[in-house]
C-alpha cells in the first residue's frame, strides 16, 4: 500500500512534469504561462514535505504571483503577435543542442543516482526543531548570518528597476532615426521570410 | 520510503525539461519560461539536500540546523524574479524594434 | 718664462679645443637670438683665443723641445678614458681620448687657427647680410673644433673622430644654402665621396690594431717591426682571399702559390684610400669642384687650407708606417703627380674662377702628395704651409672680386664667369695687389714661398728612390723596390704640371683683372626686378639709383675683407723664408725643426740618386722655366692676343676642347659604372621590399587571419539558442572531464633511494596501489591516501600500478614505472 506521503509526492511530481510540458511544448504562450504557474504550484507543494514553510509560501507569492502574472501581462500586450509562424530553420542546431543536453542530463542523473545511494542517507532525519523552515528561523539568519546577501539582493533589485525603466521605455529622443532604419530592415527581412515559406497561420 | 534521491531525480527532470525547451523554442517569451521551469528545479534539489542533512550542522546565530539551502533558493527567487522583470523588458524593446518575438530573428550581431 | 711645467698634462690644449667648440655651441644655440654683432664677436674671440693659446704652447714646446735631451718635445693632455679592446695577440690595448702637440702638430695648429682666424674675420663682412650668419659661424667653429682634433689627436680613434668632424662640417657648409637642390647635392657628394675614403681608414685601423697592438702614435711605432714580418700570420693575404684553399668547384681559382701582401702595404693602401678621399685626389677627387657651391669663406678655410691637408697631415703622420712599404710610396708617389697633371689640364679650360682655384687645388695637392709619396716629407708638408697661404689668399681675393661683380651682375652664375670680368685692377686695387702676390706664389716666381715648396719637391721627386729600411732584417726575402725611371717620370710629370699652373693661374689672373671689362652688357638691371634675382653674394642693403646709372662698376671690398688679403698675402711672398732650398742656409729651420718627427721614417729608406748635387741646379732651372714659359704663353695668349689663339685652338679641336671643359667626363663615367650599380641594387632592394616582404609579411598573414576568421565567424549567427547550444556542449565536455577518475602519478625523490610516488587529488578519490608488481592490489579495499613510500636499490626498475576510484564509483588504472639509475662509476 502507497503511503500519504508517497502518493502526495508522487501527485505534486506528476503535475509539476505536467506543467513543464505544457510549457515547453505549447503553441500559445498563454498556455505556456498557465503551464508554469502549474509548475510553481507543484513545486511549492513540494517544498512543503521538506520542512520549507516559508520558502513555499514565498514562491507561492513571488513566482505565481508577480512573475507570471508580469509574463501574461506582457503576452497579452503582444497580442496575435506573440505567436510567431513557425518554420524549421535552424533545425540542425537546435535539435543538436538538445540532444546533447538531454544525453548528458540522463547521464549525471544516472551518476548522481549511484553516487547517492552509495551514501546511505534516507528520510526521515532525528527530529529536528520545529522552528525549522520557519518564518522565525528565516528571519534569524538572513539578518544575522546572510544579511550581506540580503542587501546585496536588494541592491540588484533596485539595479533591475532601473533597468527596466531604461530598456522598456519608448522612443528616446535622437535615436528615432537608427530605430527607424533598424525597424524598416526588419520588417523588409521579415516580409521576405513570409514570401520564402508561404503564409500560414 | 521518499528518499532524496527521488527528489533529485524529478529535479533532474524538470531540469532537463526545461532545458530542451530552452534549447527548441524559438519564440523568447516560451524560452524565458523554460528558464523559469530549470529555476524551480534547480530551488527543488536545493531544498531537498538541505532536508537531507547533506552537509553537517553549521554553527551560526541561529544555533539550530543549517538553513543553507533554503536560503539559497530565497535568493534564487529573488534574483531570479529581477531576471524575469529585464529579461521581459528587453523582449518588449526588441518587439518594438523588430515587431517579432521569433529569438530567430535577433540576428543583428550575426557576423 | 716656463711654459710647460707639466709636459704630460698640458692643460692648455683644452682651451685651444675648447674655444672654437664653446664657440660653435654658442652661436648654433642662442646665435639668432643674440643678434649679429655678437655671434661675430664670440666666432672671433673664439678662434683668435685658440690661436693665441696656440701660440703660446708652440712657445712652451720649443722650450720643452730645447729641454729635452734627443729634441723631441712633446705636450700631452688627457681629457678622459674612452674604451679598452684587446689586440690581435690579446693584450689589452686602452684607448684614450689623448691629445698631444708634437713639433709637426704644432705647425700645423698655427696654421690652422691663424689661417682661420683671418678667413673668419674676412667671413664677418662677407656674410654680413646672410639670414644665417649664426648657423654659419657655428658650423665654422665647429669645423675649427674638428680640424684641431684631427691634428692633436694622440691616436687613430680621436683622429678618425675629427676626420669625420670636418667631413660633416664641409657638407653642412657646402650645403649652406641648401635651397638651392643643388648646393644639398654638392654638400651630399662630398659626404658620400668621403665616405668612401673613410672606409679604407677604417680597414687600416682594424689591421693596425691587429697587427702592432696599438692605436697611438707611440704604441704604432714600437709595434711597427711586425707590419713587414715575413711568417705568415703577419701577411695579409690578398688571393685566395684571406687564407685558406680553394677546392672541390672552385679548384680552378686556386693560385701555384698563395698571393700575400705585408701589411704594412696592406695599410699603406688603405690610408692612402682615406686620404684621396679628404684631400681630393684620383679616384675621389670628384666632389671638390662640385664642393665650390658653398660660399667662398668656406672654400677658402676648408677646401684650399686646412681640411683637404688632412690627408698629407696623416701620411706625415704615419710615414714610419709608409716608408715599410716602397710599394705604397710608389703608389702615393703616383696618384699624386697623376691628379697633379690631370686637374691642371682641367683648370686650363674652365671658366669660372672659383672652379679654375678648385682645380689648381685638386693640383696642388697632387704636389703634396707626390712629396711625401717619393719620401720628402718635410717638403711635402711645407707645401702644406705654403698651400694654405696663398690658396687661402686667392679664394678670398676671389670672394672679393665675386662680391663686386655680384653688386653688378646680379645672377650667381654670371658673376663668377670670367669671361665676364676684365680690367678689375682699377677698380678693385687691394684685391688686385693680393691676388697678384698670391700668383706670383703658385707659380713659383723665385723667392716666394711657393717656389721653395715647389722646387724642393720637384728636386726630390726626381733624385729619391724607396727602399725597404728593413732590408737588413729581412734577408733573403723578395722585397718590392719602385722601378728606377719611376723618379725622373715624376720629375717630368710634375715639371709639365708646373708648366700648366703657371698657365693657367697667369690666364686667371689677366683675364680678371687686365683688359678692358666686358660685364657691361651681362644682367643690366633694367631687365628685370631687383629683388627677385638678388643672389647669395649680393652684400648690398638697397641699391636706390645705382641701379639705374649706366656706368655702374664694381667696387673694392671693405676693409674686412681687404685686411686679411694684405696679411695673406705678405705671407704667401715671405713665409719662404722658413725652409729655402738651394743651400741658402745651413739647415733650414722648418727643417731642423720636424727633423725629430720624420727621422725614424728617413732612416734607411730613401737612398738619394748619384751625384744628387748636380741635379739641384738641373731641377732649379727646369722648374723656372716651367714657369716662365708657362706665365708667357699666358702673357701672349690674354694680354697681347687678346685671347684669339686660345679660341682659335679652341675651335680647331671642338671635341677635345668639350671633354676637357666637362671635367674628362669622369663624374659621367662615375654615373655610368658605380652609381648605376647603387641605384639597380637600390631598385632590386626596393622590388623585394614592396614585392616579398610586403606581399609576404602583410599580405599573407592578413590572409590568414582573414581566413581564420571566416572560418570561425560561421559560428556567429547571432541567434542566442545557437550560442546556449554551444554552452551545453562545452559543459557536457566538462562534465565528462570530472565525471571520469584521472589517475596520474608523479614520482619524487628519485636522486636518493627513498622514492615517493604521489597521486593526483581529485574530488571524492579514492586510491589502491600494487606496489610490488605482482599484479594484484595491495589492500582489497581502496584508500584516501594519496601517496606510496618505497625504497630502491640502485638500478631497480619496479612497476607501479595505481587504481582510482571516484564518488560515481568508476576506476582508472595507470602504470608507472620507477626506476633508479646506477650510481656514476666514476666522478669526474
Amino acid at each position: 500500500m502507497i503511503s500519504l506521503a508517497e502518493a502526495y509526492f508522487f501527485l505534486c511530481a506528476f503535475v509539476a512534469v505536467v506543467g513543464s510540458l505544457t510549457v515547453v511544448a505549447s503553441r500559445g504562450p498563454i498556455r505556456s504561462a498557465m503551464g508554469l504557474f502549474l509548475v510553481i504550484v507543484a513545486v511549492a507543494g513540494l517544498f512543503l514535505p521538506l520542512h520549507a514553510q516559508f520558502l513555499a509560501a514565498i514562491q507561492f507569492i513571488v513566482y505565481a504571483g508577480a512573475v507570471v502574472v508580469l509574463l501574461l501581462f506582457i503576452i497579452m500586450m503582444l497580442g496575435p503577435d506573440a505567436i510567431p509562424a513557425s518554420d524549421r530553420r535552424g533545425l540542425f542546431a537546435r535539435v543538436l543542442g538538445a540532444s546533447v543536453f538531454i544525453i548528458s542530463g540522463t547521464f549525471a542523473l544516472a551518476l548522481s543516482n549511484h553516487a547517492l545511494s552509495a551514501l546511505h542517507s534516507s528520510f526521515p532525519q532525528p527530529k529536528m526543531e520545529a522552528s525549522f523552515g520557519g518564518i522565525d528561523s528565516f528571519g534569524m539568519i538572513l539578518f544575522t548570518d546572510d544579511v550581506v546577501p540580503l542587501e546585496l539582493s536588494a541592491a540588484l533589485l533596485l539595479v533591475a528597476v532601473v533597468g527596466v525603466l531604461a530598456v522598456a521605455q519608448g522612443h528616446v529622443n535622437g535615436s528615432g532615426k537608427v530605430l527607424a532604419d533598424l525597424r524598416a530592415t526588419a520588417r523588409r527581412a521579415a516580409l521576405r521570410a513570409d514570401e520564402a515559406r508561404g503564409r500560414s497561420t | 520510503m521518499i528518499s532524496v534521491e527521488h527528489y533529485v531525480a524529478l529535479s533532474s527532470i524538470l531540469f532537463m525539461i526545461g532545458g530542451l525547451g530552452f534549447l527548441v523554442r524559438r519564440n523568447v517569451l516560451v524560452a524565458l519560461m523554460s528558464i523559469e521551469v530549470m529555476l524551480n528545479a534547480c530551488n527543488l534539489a536545493f531544498v531537498a539536500f538541505n532536508r537531507a542533512r547533506i552537509s553537517p550542522v553549521s554553527a551560526s546565530a541561529y544555533g539550530g540546523a543549517s538553513h543553507a539551502g533554503q536560503i539559497f533558493a530565497f535568493f534564487v527567487i529573488a534574483v531570479e524574479a529581477a531576471e524575469v522583470a529585464v529579461g521581459l523588458a528587453i523582449v518588449l524593446a526588441f518587439y518594438r524594434l523588430c515587431s517579432t518575438v521569433r529569438s530567430d530573428d535577433a540576428n543583428h550581431l550575426k557576423n | 718664462m716656463r711654459f710647460a711645467s707639466h709636459p704630460h698634462d698640458f692643460a692648455l690644449i683644452a682651451i685651444i679645443l675648447g674655444m672654437p667648440l664653446l664657440g660653435a655651441f654658442v652661436n648654433g644655440l642662442w646665435g639668432a637670438r643674440l643678434g649679429k654683432r655678437a655671434v661675430r664677436l664670440m666666432a672671433l674671440l673664439a678662434v683668435g683665443s685658440s690661436f693665441l693659446a696656440s701660440i703660446a704652447a708652440f712657445v712652451a714646446l720649443a722650450q720643452t723641445t730645447a729641454e729635452s735631451g734627443d729634441g723631441q718635445g712633446k705636450l700631452a693632455w688627457t681629457a678622459w678614458q674612452w674604451m679598452r679592446t684587446t689586440s690581435g695577440q690579446g693584450a689589452v690595448v686602452a684607448i684614450d681620448v689623448k691629445f698631444s702637440i708634437d713639433a709637426l702638430s704644432g705647425v700645423m695648429m698655427l696654421v690652422v687657427t691663424g689661417v682661420g682666424f683671418l678667413i673668419h674675420w674676412y667671413a664677418t663682412a662677407y656674410m654680413a647680410n646672410d639670414s644665417g650668419f649664426a648657423r654659419f659661424f657655428a658650423y665654422l667653429n665647429l669645423f675649427i673644433f674638428s680640424m684641431l682634433v684631427l691634428i692633436l689627436a694622440d691616436n687613430l680613434p680621436v683622429l678618425f673622430v675629427g676626420w669625420e668632424g670636418v667631413g660633416l662640417c664641409s657638407y653642412l657648409l657646402i650645403g649652406f644654402w641648401y635651397e638651392k637642390s643643388a648646393n644639398a647635392s654638392a654638400g651630399k657628394k662630398a659626404f658620400i665621396a668621403n665616405r668612401v675614403g673613410d672606409f679604407g681608414l677604417l680597414c687600416a685601423m682594424f689591421m693596425l690594431l691587429h697587427y702592432t697592438g696599438a692605436l697611438d702614435w707611440n704604441g704604432i711605432a714600437n709595434g711597427a717591426t711586425s707590419l713587414v714580418h715575413p711568417g705568415d700570420p703577419f701577411r695579409v693575404h690578398v688571393w685566395p682571399i684571406g687564407g685558406g684553399e680553394y677546392t672541390g668547384m672552385l679548384h680552378f681559382l686556386q693560385p701555384a702559390r698563395p698571393y700575400t701582401i705585408s701589411a704594412a702595404t696592406a695599410i699603406g693602401l688603405s690610408i692612402l684610400l682615406g686620404c684621396t678621399g679628404k684631400s681630393a685626389q684620383i679616384p675621389l677627387y670628384v666632389w671638390l669642384p662640385d664642393a665650390m657651391a658653398g660660399p667662398t669663406p668656406v672654400s677658402a678655410l676648408i677646401h684650399a687650407a686646412t681640411m683637404v691637408t688632412a690627408g698629407i697631415y696623416l701620411i706625415c703622420r704615419l710615414s714610419f708606417i709608409f716608408v715599410l712599404s716602397p710599394f705604397t710610396m710608389m703608389a702615393i708617389a703616383i696618384v699624386g703627380a697623376a691628379t697633379a697633371l690631370l686637374a691642371a689640364t682641367i683648370a686650363t679650360v674652365q671658366n669660372d674662377i672659383k672652379k679654375v682655384l678648385a682645380y689648381s687645388t685638386i693640383s696642388q695637392l697632387g704636389f703634396m702628395f707626390l712629396g711625401v709619396g717619393v719620401g720628402a716629407f718635410t717638403a711635402g708638408f711645407f707645401h702644406v704651409f705654403t698651400h694654405a697661404f696663398f690658396k687661402a689668399c686667392l679664394f678670398l681675393g676671389a670672394g672679393s672680386v665675386i662680391h663686386g661683380m655680384h653688386a653688378r651682375i646680379h645672377d650667381d652664375e654670371k658673376a663668377q664667369d670670367i669671361r665676364n670680368m676684365g680690367g678689375l685692377r682699377k677698380w678693385m686695387p687691394h684685391t688686385h695687389k693680393t691676388f697678384a702676390a698670391a700668383t706670383a706664389a703658385i707659380i713659383g716666381v723665385p723667392l716666394t714661398s711657393g717656389f721653395f715648396s715647389k722646387d724642393e719637391i720637384l728636386y726630390r721627386a726626381y733624385i729619391n728612390h724607396s727602399v725597404n729600411p728593413m732590408a737588413r732584417l729581412l734577408k733573403g726575402v723578395r722585397l718590392y723596390e719602385p722601378p728606377e725611371w719611376l723618379g725622373p717620370v715624376l720629375f717630368w710629370i710634375a715639371v709639365l704640371a708646373a708648366a700648366l699652373t703657371s698657365f693657367y693661374m697667369c690666364r686667371l689672373y689677366f683675364l680678371v683683372f687686365w683688359g678692358d671689362f666686358r660685364g657691361w652688357a651681362v644682367g643690366r638691371p633694367s631687365q628685370a626686378a631687383p629683388e627677385e634675382i638678388h643672389g647669395n653674394a649680393d652684400l648690398h642693403d638697397s641699391h636706390g639709383d645705382d641701379l639705374m646709372r649706366p656706368g655702374y662698376a664694381p667696387h673694392e671690398s671693405p676693409w674686412q675683407m681687404t685686411v686679411p688679403l694684405i696679411i695673406l698675402a705678405a705671407f704667401s711672398l715671405f713665409a719662404g723664408v722658413i725652409n729655402p732650398g738651394f743651400h741658402l742656409m745651413a739647415e733650414p729651420p722648418l727643417e731642423h725643426w720636424l727633423h725629430p718627427v720624420f727621422a725614424d721614417a728617413l732612416a734607411d729608406s730613401i737612398h738619394v740618386r748619384s751625384r744628387a748635387a748636380y741635379f739641384e741646379g738641373f731641377s732649379a732651372a727646369v722648374g723656372f722655366m716651367a714657369f716662365a714659359v708657362g706665365s708667357i704663353v699666358a702673357w701672349w695668349a690674354y694680354v697681347a692676343q687678346g685671347g684669339q689663339p686660345t679660341a682659335r685652338l679652341a675651335g680647331a679641336f671642338p671635341r677635345l676642347y668639350g671633354l676637357v671643359r666637362d671635367k674628362w667626363r669622369i663624374d659621367e663615367l662615375y654615373d655610368a659604372t658605380v652609381i648605376a650599380q647603387v641605384d639597380s641594387l637600390a631598385e632590386t632592394a626596393s622590388v623585394f621590399d614592396s614585392g616579398v616582404v610586403d606581399g609576404l609579411v602583410s599580405k599573407l598573414t592578413s590572409l590568414v587571419v582573414a581566413t581564420a576568421g571566416s572560418i570561425l565567424r560561421v559560428l556567429q549567427n547571432g541567434v542566442v539558442q545557437m550560442y546556449a547550444a554551444w554552452m551545453v556542449i562545452g559543459l557536457a565536455s566538462i562534465g565528462w572531464f570530472f565525471a571520469v577518475p584521472h589517475a596520474q602519478a608523479t614520482v619524487s625523490g628519485a636522486d636518493s633511494e627513498d622514492v615517493i610516488v604521489s597521486a593526483a587529488p581529485g574530488v571524492g578519490y579514492a586510491y589502491r596501489w600494487d606496489a610490488n608488481g605482482d599484479g594484484r592490489p595491495d589492500t582489497p579495499e581502496f584508500s584516501a591516501y594519496p601517496t606510496l613510500k618505497m625504497h630502491l636499490t640502485p638500478g631497480q626498475v619496479v612497476n607501479v600500478t595505481l587504481e582510482v576510484k571516484n564518488a560515481f564509483g568508476f576506476v582508472a588504472t595507470r602504470v608507472i614505472s620507477v626506476s633508479m639509475p646506477h650510481a656514476p662509476t666514476s666522478s669526474l
